[in-house]
């Protein structure tokens, strides 16, 4: 019998009383009349920085004027203007390692934590990760109350991979002190978009 | 309403006055109270110390001396946790367990039972209020501060009737004291400083007094101050309610 | 016979700042806690629907294992099954010898603790480098976690400093500030993903009805770990498992609220495949004992656990005596079960470490009756031959005493009991 069988074997034989499944529908889960206002908050707790743009500006301007110091910019060029780094084409990981600013696309963004929802679109998933600051470009109307609406609405490109992500990296473990910047991104911008 | 006292051994040993407040409490309110002859330990410490078996023939002489009466009440909480916790599976199943259903300790009985509203006693000190632990999170009277629940307290509810009183909690209000039956004497050190912790936040609340539902605490607390030399007394919740009755 | 919990315990209550120190650093994070826990008005609804989740998945274990893997195969995932810790050492090892690895990096997994599988790998040739700052520094100062969720707790900024300073990590001799340091463990870490040939994470959760594998982590050390090096292994044991996304959602809400009093850890990666261009990911489910445990009627509920650590927390006990006074490598409530679980005659030694306060079970966010199992192991010592001789005479003595109330009133006598006053008051 393979090991496999022998774990199922064993947990059937363990199993005394078949538990049901709790219905689901009576949490009453948390809502805000403002999604967006409560996003906002919960972000600016998580260390990150929400910025409205107006509609009809141009991102890479937008972007580039938040980091007047940056040189390199990484993310999708058909959709990003401006950027000097195609996560697509770079042939390896290590070119992006003293990246400054990564830009990707968020799907849905959370009011109750920051979360935000980034399905990798990119071949090079580390260019979120590597970048010293990382930029989410997320419509408004796409942030939801909280993670049980978010878990019906997220979805996966080919890639196989997504991420919530709420705030830039960060650690408290010397001494319980909170530091931003552990081993991910030292900052988190979300460009909160106009339809 | 028949009523039996029930005086846990270390209260009738360590803190007889406790059973006296008790029993005049009672009487002042009018319960018909009787305490019945030859009663001695639930049996707690040494399940709690691992040893639960021995505690079934004292739950037997238990069910037996005090058969028959609509409540057992007790100035006690880790008592009564204990008999309704492990009563029933101590005497078995097919027993009816008329002690787990019956016993009451006296806080939920006079907050819940008694419904007591009238003005008690007279105490004209600042006293700090000893959450202990079996009393929050296992007979619920007060709201465990771990819980998302609207806030209560039924001991303070009744410490308000007191004339005079002025009742304040520590800070973290209901960690515990660190006795732990046997765990005083086992985990010595740990015991200690739960307790000296404890302690301290009582006296930095500024009260005279510390009291609570449970004398065993608050003995513990007391072994604490007195090897600290610490201004501070201890009164059961009984003994203020019934003070000057 | 080795120290027991007491005597440890007494050994780390003798430096008095440190452990007003630690005492008070877990009760802040219990704090944090509380208000997460005030500031969803479906906490209680929330913890009760965790716990029930996790009771229907345990018992449904045969089939969510079965349906987890075939779509995580589904996805592409190679997916390996252990038994206990040799196995999964031994797969691991097979994984990466079959790869040419010769450096692994690493998130931050229990599990792989549990196994002791940092060891066995470097007695075979492989470099493990833990990249969760907090795994890092005990692995440079060659310790054990003290915390599942703060692993380096028990270590001061200026012991993390010397400690770089030795390492080569850091170059600024006598710069301790935690800010500095954290830098510099980061220039180092980014050598290290980069240079790596593999990658391991641990899982905090496996989705069923996906095949996903959902990572946890504040400092986004599993996505670096997973972005850089050409093989991702995954580190699961059986009972991470949740039927589906809407069960997923209660747990995230719940884990990071009750472990470090966060709305949510910064990154909660899902992992379907491995990165483009590299080997398939390899998801290694692990039973060493789990299986077994289920059947237990009393213990099976330690199960449930989503090792947040709230337990710990809360626990004035662990707070009081810090990590290293248990034996079992996970410390607190929570631990003192699984090392009950793991092995009754080394782990004995720490059921005492309770006052059966039930604060653990009070903030476990899927409900498991820590101190009611506590209580339950003690009463099971005696079989283990593990009782507390002392503890056994005066519980026999108790008995005796108290169940002849003749015997009783002559003990208590000298003391002038209630009983033996209450003949006058009745007047």
């Amino acid at each position: 019998m393979s090991t496999r069988e022998e774990i199922l074997a064993r947990c059937r034989s363990s199993i005394r009383e078949r538990y049901a499944m709790p219905s689901l529908d009576d949490i009453n889960p948390i809502t805000w009349d403002d999604p967006v206002k409560q996003f906002r908050q919960a972000l600016e707790n998580a260390g990150g920085k929400a910025v409205e743009v107006p509609s009809g500006s141009d991102l890479g301007e937008v972007i580039k004027g938040l980091f007047p110091q940056a040189v390199s910019f990484a993310g999708n060029p058909g959709e990003i203007p401006a950027v000097n780094i195609d996560p697509d084409t770079v042939e390896d990981v290590s070119r992006m390692e003293s990246l400054d600013v990564g830009i990707v696309r968020g799907e849905t963004g959370v009011a109750e934590n920051a979360c935000v929802w980034v399905p990798q679109t990119m071949k090079e998933k580390a260019m979120c990760f590597i970048c010293e600051h990382l930029v989410i470009l997320l419509p408004k109307s796409r942030i939801v109350n909280n993670m049980h609406e978010a878990y019906r609405r997220i979805s996966f490109t080919g890639y196989g991979y997504g991420c919530f992500i709420s705030g830039p990296s960060k650690t408290a473990d010397i001494a319980q002190v909170l530091v931003m910047g552990a081993q991910a991104a030292r900052s988190l911008t979300v460009l909160l978009l106009p339809e | 309403m028949k009523v039996a006292l029930f005086i846990p051994c270390y209260v009738d040993a360590l803190s007889p006055d406790v059973g006296t407040a008790s029993w005049k409490l009672l009487r002042h309110l009018g319960v018909d109270v009787s305490y019945p002859e030859n009663q001695t330990c639930c049996g707690q410490p040494m399940a709690n110390g691992g040893f639960e078996r021995k505690a079934i023939p004292l739950a037997r002489k238990f069910e037996e001396r005090f058969k028959g009466y609509d409540y057992v009440v007790t100035p006690s909480v880790s008592c009564p946790a204990f008999i309704k916790e492990h009563y029933p599976h101590l005497l078995g199943e097919s027993h009816t367990c008329e002690a787990a259903e019956h016993t009451v300790d006296i806080v939920t009985f006079l907050h819940d039972i008694l419904k007591v509203h009238e003005p008690l006693g007279r105490f004209p000190y600042r006293v700090s209020l000893h959450n202990s632990c079996h009393g929050v999170r296992v007979l619920g009277l007060s709201a465990p501060s771990e819980k998302n629940i609207q806030p209560y307290n039924k001991m303070a509810d009744l410490l308000s009737l007191v004339e005079g009183i002025e009742v304040v909690e520590p800070e973290r209000k209901d960690e515990c004291c660190g006795f732990g039956g046997f765990f005083s004497m086992e985990e010595r050190a740990v015991s200690k400083r739960m307790g000296t912790d404890k302690l301290r936040r009582h006296i930095n609340t500024g009260a005279q007094y510390v009291t609570g539902p449970d004398a065993s605490c608050l003995m513990h607390l007391k072994g604490i101050a007195r090897g600290m030399g610490a201004d501070i007394k201890f009164k059961h919740i009984v003994e203020i309610l019934s003070a000057g009755l | 016979m080795s120290k027991q919990h007491k005597d440890k315990a007494r050994e780390f209550l003798q430096n008095d700042s440190y452990a007003t120190w630690h005492d008070q650093t877990f009760w802040g994070v219990r704090a944090k806690r509380d208000t997460m826990a005030g500031n969803l008005p479906e906490w209680e609804t929330l913890r009760e629907k965790a716990s029930q989740i996790k009771r229907h998945t345990l018992s449904h274990l045969d089939r969510y294992l079965d349906e987890f893997s075939r779509n995580a195969e589904r996805n592409g995932a190679v997916v390996h099954w252990a038994s206990d810790a040799a196995e999964f050492n031994e797969t691991v090892l097979g994984i990466l010898k079959g790869h040419g690895v010769r450096k692994m990096v690493k998130s931050k997994s229990m599990l792989t603790e549990e196994c002791e599988m940092n060891p066995f790998l470097e007695a075979h040739g492989i470099e493990v480098v833990e990249t969760d700052l907090g795994e890092r520094i005990i692995q440079l100062g060659r310790q054990k976690p003290s915390h599942i969720v703060m692993p380096a707790i028990h270590l001061n900024h200026d012991d993390v400093g010397e400690l770089f300073e030795r390492e080569g990590i850091s170059h600024e001799k006598g710069n301790h500030d935690p800010v500095f340091l954290t830098q510099q463990a980061r220039l180092s870490l980014r050598h290290e993903f980069l240079s790596a040939g593999a990658g391991m994470t641990g899982a905090n959760f496996g989705v069923a009805s996906t095949g996903d594998v959902v990572v946890c982590t504040n400092e986004g050390n599993a996505d670096m770990s997973t972005s850089c090096p050409k093989l991702h292994i995954v580190a699961m044991g059986l009972e991470k498992l949740v039927p589906d996304y809407d069960c997923l959602a209660v747990f995230q809400r719940l884990l990071a609220r009750s472990g470090t009093g966060q709305p949510t850890t910064t990154y909660t990666s899902h992992f379907r495949k491995a990165r483009p261009g590299a080997a398939p990911m390899h998801i290694i489910l692990v039973d060493n004992g789990r299986s077994t445990w289920l059947s237990d009627p009393e213990h099976w509920e330690c199960l449930k656990c989503i090792r947040c650590g709230a337990c710990m927390n809360t626990c004035p006990v662990y707070r009081r005596s810090g990590g290293y006074s248990y034996s079992y490598f996970i410390p607190g409530p929570i631990g003192v079960n699984l090392g009950m679980l793991r092995s009754p005659k080394e782990h004995a030694g720490n059921v005492a470490a309770c006052t059966l306060c039930q604060s653990c079970q009070e903030v476990c966010p899927v409900k498991v009756n820590l101190a009611g199992q506590i209580y339950r192991w003690r009463q099971q010592l005696p079989a283990f031959g593990k009782a507390n001789p002392t503890k056994r005479v005066l519980s026999d003595g108790m008995k005796m005493v108290f169940s002849h109330p003749l015997l009783y009133k002559t003990a208590t006598g000298v003391l002038k009991p209630f009983h033996s006053r209450f003949k006058k008051l009745e007047k």
